[in-house]
Order: C-alpha cells, then structure tokens, then sequence
C-alpha cells in the first residue's frame, strides 16, 4: 500500500522551538491515523449508531452533545447532531463500518485522506489553543475525551480533549500546512517541541 | 454577541451565518402561482422588536438554527433547531400579510 | 538627586536607574516611573503644543485621560504617535518626543495661531472651507489649497511609514466575573467572587493592581492602603481560578456580556520575549461584570487653565504619593470641593510649599479648614483663580473674590507666585463601559456628576464608579458585587472595613466655570475654549450631539474624559436649562485607544489561511507561477525561461491540443451527498435529472437560485445507489454547501440526505489529448479505460503506481479527457506516475490561464458568466431545464424579466484587428471614444486562442444568437481599446465535441 503524503513535511521540523529556556510549553506532533471516518445518523438512529461504533472499537460513548471516547487504537467524538468522527491507528475504518452501519442507520463517508490531525499536549495547551478559538478550553467546559467542531477563521476545526492537558485538532487537509504554521506561531511564546 | 447552539452550547457570534428571516414558508414546489413565489423570495419582515431568524452554526455544527432575537437589544430569547422545529417560535406570519 | 525628586517615598524603585531620551536630551528615572512623573522629575514642564493654537501644554492628569502631554514613541523606524506620557512606562533605551511642534518644543512657529485665535473658533473650518466658491478665500477648493498647511500645522503627532515588525495576536477568554479596575472596590470584588469558587479575571489598565490604594495614603484595617492591595492581589494569586491581567484595558463592551481588552505586553520592555507579542487584544466573554472603574477629576474652566503647571489635585497627589515627585515648590490650589485638601495636605508632606488654597464656595467645612492649617496654606473661601501667568512655565495665578451663585468673579485681583496650580473641579464615575453596554446615565445634583443607573443585566458597579467616594463603603460595595456576580447570596448584615483618615464630603458646587477674559480650555486636546461652546449656541446648535460634532469637544483620543460634563455644564447654561435636560452623549468603543496591529492580529502574510493542494510543491518545484483564487492556490502557468504568461499558455494549450496536458483540479468542490433521499435531492436542487443516471456514470448539472437564476454548474457521479459525489465550481463550494444545507435543514428535514464536504479528501488530476487516453492506459492497473470500458461520462476504479484512483471521462478542456481522483495523501504520488507517462507522448503539466483559454475556445461557462444577473436560457443552458418535475428556481425561472427580448446572451467574439481583448469592455455598435454610449453587453473572458490563432473573447451581449456573422467594436475607454470585433458563437472549436467523444 502507498504511504499517505503528509500536507505537512516541509514545515515539520522536529525538536524545540520557540521561548523554551523555561521548558516546553506544548508539544506539537502529528497523528497520521490509518483511518478516519465520519459516521451520520437519522434522526432517532443516533443509539443504534453509537452502538455500531462500540461494537467495532470497543468505545463506550455517553449519551449527550460531544460524547466520545478514545483507546489506544480508536478515538470517536460527536461533532454536530448525529454526526460522529471516528479514527483508527489502522487502515480501514470505513470497510469496517460497512455493512454494520445500514442505509437505515445513517451513512458512512471516508475521510482518511480529507482530514490532518495533529495533537497538542503540555502545560500551556489551553492557553494556545484559546489564541486560535473562541471555544472555553477550561477542563469543566470541555471535559476528556469529548469533541467539538469549531472555526480559526476560515479553517474549520473538530477537536477532541484527548488527556487532561492535550488535544487532537482534525483540520481539512488543504489547510493543514497553514494551520500548523499558524499553531507553531502561536506556541512561540511558551516555548514548544515538535516531535 | 454569544449565540448558544443548541448541539455546541454558546459560541462566538463570528461561528454562525445569518440565513435569513424565519418566517417564510416556501410554497408547494409545485405550485406556479407568482404571488407566493414572489412572497417567499423577496419579501422580508423587518420588525422592530422580535424577530424569527435562521442562522446557520456554519463554523461549528453546521446545524441551521431558528433564533428568535430582538432587533433592538440583540437580546436572543430562544434558539432551536430548524429542522426539528417547522414553525418559528415567535409565532409565524399570517397567510397572505404583507410584509 | 533631580530637581523635583522627593527625597523619600513613593512606589518607584529607587535602585533601578532607568535611561531614557525625551526629544533628543536623556534623562534619567526609576523604575516604577511614567514618562510623564519622570519628567517631572527631571524639572521638564513643557510636554507639547496643543492641537490648534499650539500654546504649549504641560502634563494635566497622571493616567489615561491625559489630554496635553501626548508623545511620539519610536521604536526603530516605527512611530506611535499620541500616546499619553502617563501611560508610557520608561524603561532603558525608550525614545520618545513631543509632538505638533515646529521647529521645536520650546520655539514654535505655529504659536503665533494664539493670536488670530478668533480665526480659528468654533466652527471654523465649517464656515471657511465647505460649500460653494464665493470670495478668493472660502469654499471646497479653497480647502483643497490649504488642506496640506493646515493639516501640518494642526493635529496631533504624525504616524510612520515603516512596517512595524511587533507581533500581535489575539485571545479567548471566559469566566464567570470580570472585574473591571482593581482600585479597592474591584480588588474586594474580585477576592469575594473568587473565594466563591467562581472563574475570575481582573483586568488593571496601570502596571500596578491597587487603584487610589497606591496613593490615596489611606490607611485600611490598620494597613497602608497599598498594603492591603498587595495582600488582597497575593491572596488572588493563591487561587487556581483566577486570571490577573495588569497593563490591561477593557475597551469595548459588546452584546452578549462579551468584552474588548487589550493588554500591553511588551510595551514597557527593552527588547520583547522571544514569541511575546507587544501588544494581546483580549476578547472576553463573562457571565457577570463588576465594574469597578472610578472616577476622573473633573478640570475647571478658566482663563490660562491651560499653562504647564496647571495639573488636576488628585494628579498632583499621585505624582507626590506613589511616583514620589513634585509638581512644584510652591502650589497653589483651586477646587470646588473638599477632595483637594487631601491633596493639598499630601503635596505639603512630601515637601512643596502650599501658597494657597483658592475654594469656589463661600465656606468651607472644619475638617477642611484643619486640613488647610495642616498643609500650611491660606484658605481663600469664596475666592478663584482668573488667569494664569508666565510664559511656557506657571509663574503665578491671579486670584479673586468669586461669588458661586453667578460664576462672576468681583472684587481686587490678588497676585501670587506659585510654579504649580493644583486644580478639582469634582468627580465624573468612569461610566464609559456601562455607557456602552446601553446603560442611559443619571444625573446626580449632589455629586454633579452623572451616574450610572441600577446596574444592568450583565453588570454590577462598585466603588467610585457608582459615585460612592468612600473608601471603606467602596469595600464594601465590591464585597456586595463580587457575590452578586458569582451568583452568591447577599449577606444580611455586612461591616464597613476600618478606613482612615475618615471620609470628606463628596458633593462639590456646582460651578464648572469661571467667567473671566482669556482663553479659558474645556477640551485641551482639541483646543475648545468656553467661548467656542457659546458659540455653538449662539450659532444655533442646541442638541447636545450637534453641539459635539460642530465644536469637536469631546472627540479627541482622550474622548473627552475630563470634558465632558464641564461642556454640557456651559451649553446647559446657554440653554437655560439644568443639565440633565441636555442630556449626555453615549460613549463608545474604544475607551482609550487601540493599536490597529492587535485588532489585525494574526491574519496577515505567512500566517493567513492558505488552501494548497496535495500536489502544491510539486508545482514550486516545477517551476509553477501560483495565482491565488479565493483562499486556494493554483498552478497559473509553467513558465519557460524568458517565456511570458502569454507565450506560456498558449504553448501549454497547444501543446494539449496537439499530444496532452494534465492539470491539478483538486480544488474543485466536492461534496458527499449521501443517503436514501439523496437521488431525490438532486433531483430537487438541480434543474435537470439525475435520479436516472446510473451507478457508475456521472452528468453535468445546472444549479438555479430561487429567483431562476444560474447558481452553479458541475458534475456529480453516482458511487452508489445512495451515493453521490458532487462537483462544484472551485469558487463557489462553500455557497453551494450552505445552500444545499439550508434546503435539507429548513425546508426538506424528512428527506434523508447527508452533506459532507470531501473537497480535501480528494487529489483529481485532469488529463486531456489525443493521446490522454493512451498514456492512462499505460499505467492504470485493474481496469481498462477504452471506450468500451469507459465510455463518456463513465467511471471506473483502478490503480495507479499502487494507489487507488477513479476515474471519470469527462472534459472541460473539449479534448479526450479523463479525471483521475486519488486519495489526498496519494496526490503527489499518482500526479507524478501521469506526468511520468505523460513523458514518452510528450504531455505537459498545464496552469489555470490555459485551462481558461481552452474553456473559452469551447465556451463553458464558469463564474464570469454565472454572475447572479444571468439565466439559463442566457447562457444556452436551457435544454437543462427540466419540464418533468419541479426543481430550485422552476417557479421563477419564466418570469417576464427572465424571458425578454434584449437580454444579454453569452456569445463568442472574435478580435478583428489582431489585438487583444479584455474582460469588463463594452460591446458597442460604433465606436465613439468622446463620449462612449450604447453598450450591448460586455466582455467575461478573453485569451489568446491557440487552435484558432486568434484573439478571442466570451461576452454577454444583448441580441446574442442573432448577432451572430455581424460585426461590432469593442469600447473599453478605462484602458483606451477600441477596435473591431466579429460576434460569433460561443462554441469557437469543435463544436460538435468530436474530440472529447474520440
């Protein structure tokens, strides 16, 4: 199988930049799961959908807006009413799902080729992720493992808290290059490491 | 000004798309009557006071929203779904009343 | 030890020697220290030359409402210009100078204005320089004559032309209270809402938390005040739920509880921290606010209340407390009320003379009588200052019997020596936010000063912002607040913390002004005299905002903060009426100024979004021109050494004509449309068919607004039976997605259909030639792509170089033609596995010009012709106009308007002179380049056509088919083209489309 082309590689430069005499502020790093995939639901199919997406990654998913769920191999967020994204450190999500989530559930669309997803972990995570949007970062507002959907100007973003200080931005690839200067530029002031 | 998605909870007012006014309905598909089409294409309610509006969470959910929002104090007092909600909560305009 | 520098005291590190240049001379000063109280120190009275009649100005306040001493900060090549000198923090290398001087400071040219100051009232430049030309001196151009003397030589300070290299940047922050000024009030707001668990921020615009506790010379509960403030601001800091922001200005309140804020980061630095930005714009969004913001001494008006050496008392007292400098030796002291004498005792500590103290009211209280002893001063009740005297320095004041009730002085003038006037005209609360947030302002005729009213939905106002002038009930109040805000119950009974000394009366006369000859300054920044607002009266300006507009009180960057009222006080009194009948102004954002940069912030050069396509370096690699369209960036030719975008594209359309080209169409918009319904919503928003177009095979589709206009134009393949991918014009993807959203969402929520923009998910590579066909097949695995396999409009799916790709033959180009979509990740991959087939036959990669010129040459339409003013049938689409069922736009499509005679039709044009064409031309009958007239339409697009060799035009022209074979003229008079041109039919090449079937 051919290698997916990062939008990335030629600003992505591993090690630290930035004001780290203190120490890191965020570590920056990119994903690259085998898979993504957006999964949609019918009015009134959502539990059957989620569901569905436990019985193939094993996700336990809460009910209520921006539920999710993450393990070593999966993670899986609400994003929009019945909409979910879910990824997979392997290739193949969407086969998976195929033929479990039916024409009657929702639909099935890959985005494994359409979607960066680049992770941002440390002690300043919150605060340079509130330089790029408008959304409450704070703990109690968007607990772990929960997901959004969101805007940096014209760059949408879903997001997902995937640890107490970290979280995994799902941007459109075509943007991903600008984005990632944009975050880079962002974590100056506290220092950051790419890795 | 916060508008509070009823899926995203309250977000940045730069978030969402304004749709338009609220009270239109649009006709049957199959009708050709040049009246209502020109009804539900041109004409706008412009009131001072509440106002049935749609917006679009178009930079977060996506979800169209039907807002009633004061024209004099951007005071939003409801936000709901489109879909799920047909008839705009401030009451829709009577059949035939001009705008 | 310089000349005004108290020997001891004050909240400046006297360790710290601090380096600074003001106008070319250095000084020295401490850390701690503004510009503005360094100066002073340094004996530096005279700060700049005022707006109009550049009479030399002193410092007048010791914060942000700073109307005189305003100064220009340089840093490198860049210029701030107008920034209050109380607000500039020095630190080692700050390089400021005066401003609106000419030669210099001290020799001004432009001060002889002071004496044609008649000329220069209310009104001026109304009077003179608006309306028509009557005498050699008046009228618009009159204006435009002396627009570049008069704008040198009024004004303010000059901005620079060089970029400036600060970084900005932007914020978000919530919480559940925001406090506002962090004076005693906001400080026990924000320790009661915190210690309630509730998220705070605390915003201070000075550099250090504490208010009037740095230099009120309080004592609480026992404490100097500013020890209590330092404990209160520790005890913040102790908590996890805190934000505390110094150096930070809360400048706009919006709707929604959502608050503007800038902080100044760097601007009291040397150098900033690496990453730092010099200034973070901060946009906050709290459920409660506490405002806690103060008060502003009120000027008074007078004859010579300008002069350096004139300041307001509590500015005075600030300097002597908290910077530990002296205004004067020997000050004199005017005031209406009872706050001055604190001053007065305060200045006399800290070592100044007190010559006298001049009280507009008849009698004053013991407690001020004992205060006036304990400074050492005469006490002159019932007396004013009448005029000022020296030159650019105070060297006296004129002093007389003054009677309160008529505002007329009487009685033998009184001269006395003295190099400082201290001056309180009263207190106006800092109501600016409430103002803003739509709170209409109360007066009150005990304080004379207008109030905010019962706080707002959002709000709650504590301390001297609600006119509470006491210290220990302003505790008290923010206590009240900071519960209130965190959502707390009041407590029943609350005690008032133990303040000393105990408060004085708050309630000054009312007297704004005193009427004596000279010029006597209400606003100082903009140089509007007492006389100038009877003017204003006179001239028949009664309504308080006309008043402002016409006499420009008020409308400087200070906004008049210590204007404001003294102006309505003396148009209140023209008028004859009280002044709450006249009424306030409502402010507006900003409060104070703010730096364009950090509005601006990030969304600029490298760091605006770009879209790039999966195959973007290749193109820089391959020696690509990129042309951006809208936010995406494409290929616009591969350029050739010493090849001109001309020469380019036309040998890259050749060259496709003649072997092959590929093209990077990844940009155009994808959308997955998916579900059971999904044939039916096609059907719906498309005006021609698509529920029987069959799995694997794709149609061109024409989109109609609901006014039967042309929205958008594509293809869109059928996956799968509840599957479709739908192709939109690279333009208008995220129009078309919200429109097709809208009708799923508002008006069809039973049809079951998902959107999903796949736009990214895909890298399409376009392939078109004669020989296109053959070099696909010489690397396509898994699949055949002959004619029989992949007729027209069909799809298939293969592999390429082990990636899997689809296929689609389809042609925009009018050539055999192919679509190869990959995976995004796959895109360089694939692209690069074509162009390596491509190379036997000779094929070559091709930018949007010669995408264009092909387009043209085939007359496709693209967003030059569907630009919402045409329909279908204008465009010879109307064959796509299904008659079987009803679709977006089949109800007004027919309309009369839509039907006439004498549209413009889209129609090809042919340059007969050899030259070419432009977009935008007018299409004429006969060229009359005098006086051009009669436009049949215009020009959307133009090239150079290779297959024709030609210049060539697309155009929208009134007649249109039956103007084939004629001949007209383009009329372009902007660029002076004019010149004879074939109208033809928009199918240039090959109509019959014998290409592209093969």
């Amino acid at each position: 199988m051919v290698e997916q082309l990062s939008p990335l590689e030629p600003v992505f430069r591993p090690g630290s930049h930035g004001n780290f005499v203190d120490g890191v502020g965020v570590t920056l790093s990119e994903i690259a799961p085998g898979s993504i995939v957006q999964l949609a639901a019918w009015p009134g199919e959502e539990k059957k959908l989620m569901a569905t997406i436990g019985s193939v990654t094993g996700l336990k998913l809460a009910d209520g807006a921006g539920t999710g769920a993450s393990s070593e191999r999966y993670t899986a967020f609400g994003f929009a009413p019945g909409k979910f994204l879910v990824s997979d450190a392997s290739e193949g999500l969407a086969t998976a799902f195929a033929g479990k989530v039916t024409a009657a559930i929702g639909t099935i669309t890959d985005l494994s080729h359409g979607r960066t997803a680049i992770r941002i972990g440390g002690p300043k995570s919150e605060w340079v992720l509130a330089k790029l949007f408008a959304v409450d970062f704070a703990l109690a507002a968007f607990p772990q493992g929960s997901g959004i959907s969101t805007t940096h100007h014209d760059v949408f973003t879903q997001i997902q808290r995937s640890g107490p200080d970290s979280f995994d931005l799902y941007v459109f690839r075509s943007f991903a290059r600008s984005f990632w200067k944009m975050l880079c530029h962002a974590s100056d002031e506290v220092g950051y490491e790419v890795r | 000004m916060l508008i509070t998605c009823p899926y995203c909870g309250p977000r940045d007012v730069s978030e969402f798309a304004y749709q338009g006014d609220g009270n239109r309905t649009r006709p049957d598909p199959a009708s050709t009557d040049p009246e209502a089409w020109n009804a539900y294409v041109y004409d706008r309610l412009n009131p001072a006071g509440l106002h049935n509006e749609i917006w679009q969470h178009a930079g977060g959910c996506r979800a169209h929203l039907a807002v009633v929002r004061d024209t004099l104090t951007h005071e939003i007092s409801s936000v709901r779904f489109a879909r799920e909600h047909g008839a705009p909560a401030h009451g829709r305009r009577k059949p035939g009343a001009k705008a | 030890m310089s000349p005004r520098r108290t020997p001891s005291g004050g909240r400046i590190d006297r360790l710290r020697t601090i380096r600074f240049i003001f106008d070319g001379t250095a000084y020295t000063g401490h850390q701690g220290d503004t510009l503005a109280s360094a100066l002073l120190a340094n004996g530096v009275s005279l700060f700049g030359r005022s707006f109009k009649y550049h009479r030399p100005r002193g410092v007048l306040t010791a914060g942000v409402d700073e109307p005189n001493a305003l100064v220009t900060v340089l840093r490198g090549e860049v210029r701030e210009p107008n920034i209050p000198a109380t607000m500039v923090e020095i630190h080692d290398g700050l390089t400021a100078v005066s401003q609106n001087r000419f030669p210099s400071l001290a020799y001004d040219v432009s001060a002889i204005n002071q004496l044609g100051g008649k000329f220069i009232s209310a009104g001026f430049y109304y009077k003179t320089f608006m309306g028509p030309l009557i005498g050699p001196l008046k009228g618009t151009r009159f204006w435009m004559l002396c627009e570049k003397i008069i704008r040198r030589a009024a004004g303010l300070g000059r901005a620079g032309h060089a970029p400036d290299p600060s970084r900005y940047e932007r914020m978000n922050a919530f919480c559940d209270v925001l406090v506002v000024g962090s004076g005693p009030a906001g400080l026990a707001a924000a320790l009661e809402a915190a210690q309630s668990g509730a998220r705070v921020i605390l915003a201070e615009l000075d550099p250090c938390f504490g208010g009037s506790a740095n230099w009120s010379g309080e004592k609480i509960d026992g404490e100097p005040a500013a020890t209590w403030a330092s404990d209160v601001v520790g005890e913040l800091k102790a908590h996890g739920n805190v934000r505390l922001l110094k150096r930070t200005t809360v400048w706009g309140y919006y709707d929604g509880n959502t608050l503007a804020a800038i902080e100044r980061v760097g601007d009291h630095k040397d150098a900033p921290a690496r990453g730092a930005p010099r200034h973070r714009h901060w946009t906050i969004r709290a459920k409660s606010v506490v405002l806690a913001t103060g008060a502003f001494e009120r000027p008074l008006v007078f004859p010579g209340n300008d002069r350096p050496g004139v300041m307001m008392a509590s500015a005075a007292m600030r300097y002597a407390n908290q910077y530990g400098v002296l205004p004067g030796e020997k000050i004199a002291v005017l005031a209406n009320n009872d706050s001055a004498y604190r001053a007065a005792v305060a200045l006399a500590k800290a070592g100044a003379r007190i010559v006298a103290i001049a009280d507009l009211r008849p009698d004053v209280s013991a407690a001020c009588r004992k205060l006036a002893t304990e400074a050492g001063a005469e006490l002159l009740t019932g007396h004013a200052v009448i005029g000022t005297e020296g030159g650019k320095k105070l060297s006296g004041v004129k002093l007389a019997p003054f009677s309160a009730a008529s505002g007329v002085s009487k009685g033998n003038a009184r001269d006395i020596g003295a190099d400082c006037l201290v001056v309180s005209g009263g207190w106006s609360p800092t109501i600016h936010l409430a103002s803003q947030a739509g709170a209409r302002p109360l007066w009150s005729d005990d304080l004379q000063a207008f109030l905010p009213p019962e706080a707002g939905k959002g709000w709650i106002g504590a301390g001297a912002f609600n006119g509470t002038f006491s210290t220990a009930e302003a505790i008290s109040e923010g206590f009240a607040a900071g519960r209130k805000a965190a959502g707390q119950p009041a407590l029943e009974t609350t005690t008032l913390p133990d303040v000393e000394p105990a408060p004085l009366d708050p309630n000054p006369a009312p007297v704004f002004e005193i009427k004596a000859k000279g010029k006597a300054f209400v606003d100082f920044q903009h140089d509007v005299t007492a006389d100038d607002v009877r003017l204003a009266h006179l001239e028949g300006f009664v309504s308080v905002e006309h008043l402002k507009r016409y006499t420009t009180l008020g409308m400087a960057t200070d906004q008049g903060k210590g204007s404001n009222v003294p102006g309505l006080a003396i148009m209140a009194e023209a008028l004859g009426k009280p002044i709450p009948e006249v009424g306030t102004t409502r402010f507006r954002p900003p409060y104070a100024p703010v730096s364009v940069g950090a509005l601006a912030a990030e969304r600029f050069g490298d760091l605006k979004p770009d879209r790039l396509t999966p195959m973007h370096d290749w193109h820089l690699e391959n020696g690509a021109t990129m042309y951006s369209a809208g936010l995406w960036f494409r290929p616009m030719i591969y350029g050739g050494p010493g090849e001109t975008i001309e020469q380019a594209y036309v040998r890259e359309a050749g060259a496709t004509r003649e072997t092959a080209g590929i093209v990077d169409v990844s940009t155009l918009g994808k959308i997955a449309v998916q579900g059971p319904d999904a044939a039916e919503f096609l059907d719906r928003v498309y005006s021609n068919v698509f529920s029987t177009l069959p799995v694997g095979k794709a149609r061109y589709g024409l989109m109609l607004r609901e006014d039967g206009l042309v929205f958008d134009d594509g293809t869109t393949w059928r996956l799968g039976e509840h599957d479709f991918l739908m192709t939109t014009t690279t333009a208008n993807a995220g129009k078309v997605m919200q429109h097709l959203e809208y009708f799923l969402d508002v008006v069809w929520p039973d049809l079951k259909v998902h959107l999903t923009s796949v736009t990214d998910q895909w890298a399409g590579a376009a392939i078109g030639g004669p020989r296109a066909r053959e070099i696909l097949a010489s690397c396509v695995t898994g699949t055949r792509v002959d004619n029989e396999a992949l007729p027209f409009m069909g799809i298939v799916h293969g592999e390429i170089a082990g990636a899997p790709v689809m296929i689609c033959r389809l042609s925009f180009s009018g050539e055999m033609a192919f679509e190869v979509y990959s995976g995004a990740g796959h895109g360089t991959h694939v692209w690069e596995a074509l162009i390596e087939a491509g190379k036997p036959f000779g094929m070559v990669p091709y930018g949007l010009e010669a995408l264009g010129t092909m387009r043209i040459e085939k007359g496709h339409v693209t967003g030059a012709e569907i630009d919402g003013r045409t329909s279908a049938r204008d465009l010879h689409l109307g064959w796509m106009l299904s008659k079987k069922k009803p679709f977006i736009g089949s109800a007004m499509m027919d309309r009369e308007g839509l039907s006439a005679s004498g549209r413009l039709e889209l129609v090809g044009l042919i340059s007969l002179d050899n030259r070419p064409l432009s977009g935008g031309a007018h299409i004429v009958e006969e060229v009359d380049t005098a006086n051009p007239h009669g436009s049949l339409g215009h020009i959307t697009a133009a090239c150079f056509s290779p297959a024709l060799g030609k210049y060539i035009a697309l155009a929208l022209v009134s007649g249109g088919k039956a103007r084939h074979g004629k001949r007209a003229h383009v009329s372009d008079p902007l660029r002076n083209r004019f010149g004879p041109v074939e109208i033809v039919s928009h199918h240039f090449f090959d109509p019959e489309g014998k290409r592209m079937h093969g």
